[in-house]
């Protein structure tokens, strides 16, 4: 049981801080669809800057670098040129994924990958909350990364409800003319969201990179962009909602890898459609509740 | 600049980009790019492979302009292709007929119906419970993906080959060549006749011009008389319908079977070249083409020159990104 | 401000205008609708940059400035659709911008300033109310309430009474007279002489973008004024004259929804039922429900038959003409062309003919005046005017048997009121029934034949014209009978 549940929270960590990211955009009133793009190009760049420095800390802020460009060319598009946010959300995801494997292979030799094979990072057991019986292993013995996404849903949620910054970030994606009659620039806030959105995603795809997989693959986020935006949209735009959500489909996915573990007689196919399903399932129980911000979408004059 | 020339101006801009990407891991960009050529057109079989290529993006990408006219941003192509053409195995399989005509027929009916199923699926979700139609499209492609691989590890397969696919079509549904010479099959040119079809509704038919005003204002369509939700099901039917029928048309006329993960990407594509050809029917056409003969040049430039051919795929990106940021439609303020 | 030009393509909003203002002296800047007030005040408040002239303020100049700046130097602006954030707090709303209130947002602190200045100037403001839930009347008081916090030196209303009931409307001239006394310099932007009258200090008439005149409030005649405003003596108002009502055309009965509270009334043929009334009553869902845009329970009859569920397109079979409030995403489709637009709502044939309708839609053009290069022209490009005209072409054309106005004359340079009046009123003459809609009161007095008064989702009264009593209107409109 507590191995199923820490397998939740590490499947659920990289899920995590792309939410968190998309957060910030969407409550800015962009449309977070680039997610699965930010998320592979930070995954990307880790691995390259990992593998090139030999150093775990360079992978990461090749990460955040790596999102962040990705960002920018959303960013870019959607605010300064008003392009639609949801079709330039999948063209960036299109580029990402065409270009991480050019760029793999044309760092290699003869047009073939270089060979990436790090060691995951290990798991950094925080000293004394560790040791309490059952709920230390399974909550204080984590990567850094885990940590990181924890730590950063707890600031993020102070940031949104206590800092003037967050205020205006909220309020962009509610009513973009009353931030500017209000003295505000608009324009700018919803551009930095998008970028930071593109860093803190890119560093979920370096989770899956630096601290579960240990090497980069074409198209290694196989779809969890899109599973962090389902979630943060299912947790009703807030750092906890998406963090309670995130849980639930790693436990959805956790509980498949579990079956197929037991050797349940269930097609691993219909399993690995688990997350999807429920993602589905919750979005259209849900359905007319959910509560948008109010601006979202729109291109400001 | 009027459109046509800005997204040609797109175009350019995504060619030098991908040409400074060559520069940069050392190769020739002119010989990577006279390769490509060569490998789309260089001779009449090439040409014909082209076509090939190109049919699943004209037919999808033509539904998925009529839904993205309609404002319905439809991404579930991937999904409806890929069940489309597993569709299409099935019915061929299950009712095998002797005469070549009627048995095609049947077998790219049966995929139509598939993909139209599918994108009901979609349709119903989204209008009956309010969730927004990217989402539900996207996450239903995933689903439709495993569908397929699941169907194919199970009653669709070929038993004791080393991977997932499914048997040999008769050789009954097996698409003819159209033109004696030309290793085309005849599904480009129908997918033309199609695409004038598609651009003739848009321009010239009410339901058309209700696609146009809801696309424009969803107010404004209601206040006019349509109605938001019969459209949706209209387009979406309709693009699931040419999807399901792009991904037949691939099973019985390039590989003669199902192959698993056959499709992939092709609804992505579909959505580029859509928006390439500005969301004009008819202007999807020269925008499939383009999209087919990087795809059919690809590999050669691959093997010739020695550049990955996912530069394809980066080129696609970029000229999506940069069409959107020129083609910029300026909605109702 | 001395000699400020601004313009928006061909239309120069601003024509060299001057205007000055002193601490604690309220001046009204009075003009009809297109008359550039609006324009001139973006451009003080820095929204819009002024093509010429100059602005200084307590003696510094501003110039290429935006509304932080203008805030900064001790500007505030009320606007007339409330810049306000609906689903945050009151305190969250004026702690938006607001430097002042800190990286760490001091909530606590602003809140208890915020009771403090409520108190003070009789705002009646509770910090923690979530704007959504108030009424239209206090939400403008979030506004002023921020402009005092922040000092400002001047303050500019941007037709502040357009969404207040006459109660609310007394109870905003006694904040502004307070800020008065503490010296503050309000510019009272308005096309309603009365309040004119009531409250400034001074007045400014702007007409066709430039001054048409100054005078002192004291001893300015309500003529004058109005003759300043319009540039020709008043025309009264074209009173449509008496005539027997026709056999009911329209006949509702207890409707119900979101909005509406039960409403029972029936318009006859050859006769203007006016609805008049705060707009944000149910004008609006009064309105689509009529149309078959929204539902509700109750009865519609048309003609005799039953519509209650009938969708748009057959109401308008049935003979329903609708012309929306909502111009820029309603009734117009802004990015299509105007023959386009004059066919949005024919429901016939399955296939369109260009060629005859682009010669159709050139005939209409003509009769109905629109200025336009050509039938092709995209509507985005015409102005508000012309654009109405399009809608009145193609709902009236047809000769509705019933006919639903919501603000039809509404934002109109007084050309084109009068030439949308003057249509509907000629359709009233030839036996249609007609609804009007509309939160000018004035307007409303002057067409209608009978004259009913929404609040708060059902009719407070209704009452023939002729005996009508502008008093008891002015209740049933702020709730009291």
């Amino acid at each position: 049981m507590m191995d199923f549940l820490a397998a939740a929270i590490r499947i659920a960590t990289p899920l995590l801080l792309a939410a968190l990211g998309g957060i910030l955009s969407e409550r800015a009133g962009v449309f977070a669809v680039g997610l699965e793009g930010m998320m592979l190009a930070g995954a990307f760049a880790a691995a390259v800057a990992a593998w090139a420095t030999d150093s775990f800390l360079g992978g990461i802020l090749a990460a955040l670098a790596g999102g962040a460009l990705v960002g920018v060319m959303v960013a870019v598009v959607v605010v300064r040129f008003r392009a639609d946010n949801m079709v330039t959300g999948i063209a960036a995801n299109i580029l990402v994924v065409g270009l991480t494997s050019y760029l793999l292979r044309a760092a290699g030799r003869g047009g073939r990958p270089p060979s990436i094979h790090l060691t995951p990072l290990p798991d950094w057991p925080i000293p004394l909350l560790a040791d309490i019986p059952v709920l230390g292993p399974l909550l204080f013995d984590h990567p850094p990364l885990t940590y990181l996404a924890a730590v950063g849903c707890v600031a993020m949620a102070f940031f949104l409800a206590r800092t003037q910054t967050g205020l205006t970030l909220r309020a962009t994606g509610e009513n973009p003319e009353a931030v500017f009659a209000s003295g505000g620039n608009p324009k700018l806030v919803r551009m930095l969201a998008v970028v930071a959105c593109g860093g803190i995603a890119g560093l979920g795809g370096a989770v899956l990179t630096l601290q579960q997989v240990g090497t980069f693959t074409d198209g290694m986020t196989g779809g969890r962009g899109y599973l962090a935006l389902a979630s943060l949209i299912v947790g009703r735009w807030t750092p906890w909602g998406a963090a309670l959500a995130c849980l639930v489909f790693g436990a959805a996915d956790a509980f498949g890898l579990r079956l197929q573990a037991f050797g349940v007689p269930a097609s691993s196919y219909v399993l690995q459609m688990a997350p999807y399903v429920i993602a589905l399932l919750v979005l259209a129980t849900l359905g007319r509740a959910t509560r948008l911000p109010a601006a979202i979408g729109r291109p400001m004059d | 600049m009027s459109l046509p020339s800005r997204i040609a101006l797109a175009v350019a801009l995504s060619l030098v980009c991908a040409a400074l990407l060559i520069a940069l891991s050392g190769h020739d960009p002119f010989s990577a790019f006279a390769a490509m050529a060569e490998g789309a057109l260089g001779s009449p079989h090439q040409v014909g492979v082209a076509l090939n290529k190109t049919t699943p993006y004209l037919l999808a990408g033509g539904g998925v302009a009529l839904c993205f006219r309609a404002g319905v941003i439809n991404i579930g192509a991937e999904g409806q292709i890929a069940l489309g053409g597993c569709g299409t195995a099935a019915t061929a399989l299950a009712w095998p007929i002797e005469a070549p005509l009627p048995a095609i027929l049947l077998a790219l009916a049966g995929g139509a119906l598939v993909g139209a199923a599918w994108a009901a699926l979609a349709a119903a979700i989204h209008l009956g419970r309010q969730v927004h139609e990217v989402l539900v499209t996207l996450l239903l492609n995933f689903v439709a993906l495993l569908l397929v691989q699941q169907a194919l590890a199970g009653p669709l397969g070929e038993f004791g080959a080393g991977f997932l696919q499914s048997p040999r079509m008769p050789a009954a549904v097996w698409l003819p060549r159209a033109i004696p010479g030309l290793d085309a099959h005849p599904g480009f040119f129908v997918a033309v006749v199609v695409a004038a079809g598609l651009s003739f509704l848009l321009w010239r038919t009410r339901f058309g011009f209700a696609i146009r005003v809801a696309g424009a204002s969803r107010p404004a369509a209601a206040y006019a008389g349509f109605s938001v939700a019969r459209l949706t099901w209209g387009v979406m039917l309709l693009s699931g319908a040419l999807a399901g029928l792009a991904g037949g048309i691939e099973v019985l006329g390039v590989q003669r079977r199902l192959i698993e993960g056959f499709s992939l990407g092709f609804g992505f594509k579909a959505v580029t070249v859509a928006l390439l050809g500005a969301l004009e029917p008819l202007a999807v056409v020269p925008a499939a083409l383009f999209v087919g003969m990087l795809e059919a040049g690809a590999l050669s430039m691959q093997r010739q020159v020695g550049v990955p051919s996912s530069l394809v795929a980066v080129i696609e990106g970029l000229t999506m990104l940069f069409v959107l940021a020129a083609t910029v439609r300026r909605r109702a303020a | 401000m001395r000699g400020i030009v601004r313009c928006f393509g061909a239309v120069r909003a601003n024509d060299g205008i001057d205007l000055q203002v002193a601490a604690g002296r309220i001046v009204g800047l009075l003009g009809e609708n297109g008359s550039g007030k609006s324009t001139l005040m973006k451009v003080l408040f820095g929204m819009v940059p002024p093509d010429e002239g100059t602005i200084i303020f307590n003696g510094r100049e501003l110039s290429g400035h935006r509304p932080a700046e203008a805030m900064q130097a001790g500007l505030a602006m009320i606007h007339q659709h409330f810049m306000l954030i609906e689903a945050m707090s009151v305190v969250e709303n004026v702690m938006l911008g607001w430097p002042a209130a800190g990286r760490w947002l001091k909530r606590a602190r602003v809140g208890q300033q915020i009771r403090e200045a409520s108190a003070r100037f009789g705002l009646d403001l509770d910090p923690d109310a979530r704007v959504a839930d108030l009424p239209l009347g206090r939400r403008q008081r979030i506004e002023i309430l921020k402009a005092i916090l922040r000092g400002a030196d001047l303050l500019i209303l941007d037709e502040p009474t357009s969404n207040l009931a006459p109660a609310e409307v007394a109870g905003l001239l006694a904040i502004l007279r307070r800020l008065r006394e503490e010296g503050r310099g309000i510019v009272f932007i308005t096309h309603k002489l009365p309040e004119v009258l009531e409250v400034c200090d001074e007045v400014v008439v702007l007409r066709a973008g430039r001054v048409a005149g100054r005078a002192p409030v004291a001893g300015v005649s309500r003529a004058a004024l109005a003759e300043m405003m319009v540039g020709r003596d008043t025309t009264t108002p074209h009173v449509p004259d008496a005539r027997p009502p026709g056999a009911p055309r329209l006949v509702v009965r207890d409707l119900r929804g979101p909005g509406l509270d039960g409403i029972d009334f029936a318009v006859h043929g050859g006769e203007i039922l006016g609805v008049a009334g705060v707009d944000g009553n149910g004008q609006l869902e009064l309105a689509d429900t009529l149309a078959g845009l929204r539902g509700a329970t109750g009865t519609i009859a048309l003609e005799g038959t039953d519509v209650s569920r009938a969708s748009v397109a057959e109401r308008m079979r049935a003979g329903l003409a609708y012309l929306p409030a909502d111009r820029a995403r309603t009734s117009l489709v802004r990015s299509m062309s105007i023959a386009d637009n004059f066919f949005l709502r024919d429901t016939d044939a399955f296939l369109l003919h260009p060629a005859a309708r682009a010669a159709h839609a050139a005939a209409l053009m003509a009769t109905y005046d629109v200025r336009a290069p050509g039938p092709q022209a995209v509507v985005a490009r015409l102005s508000g005017g012309n654009a109405q005209k399009i809608v009145v072409a193609r709902e009236l054309d047809r000769a509705p048997g019933v006919v639903i106005a919501h603000q039809a004359a509404w934002g109109l340079d007084p050309g084109a009121t009068r030439f949308v009046l003057d249509r509907i009123v000629d359709l009233r003459n030839r036996g249609a029934a007609v609804l009007y809609i509309s939160s000018e009161l004035e307007e409303v007095m002057a067409i209608s034949d009978r004259v009913a008064v929404l609040f708060g989702g059902r009719f407070a009264g209704v009452v023939p014209r002729a005996t009508a009593d502008l008093g008891r209107i002015g209740l049933w409109m702020a709730g009291q009978a």
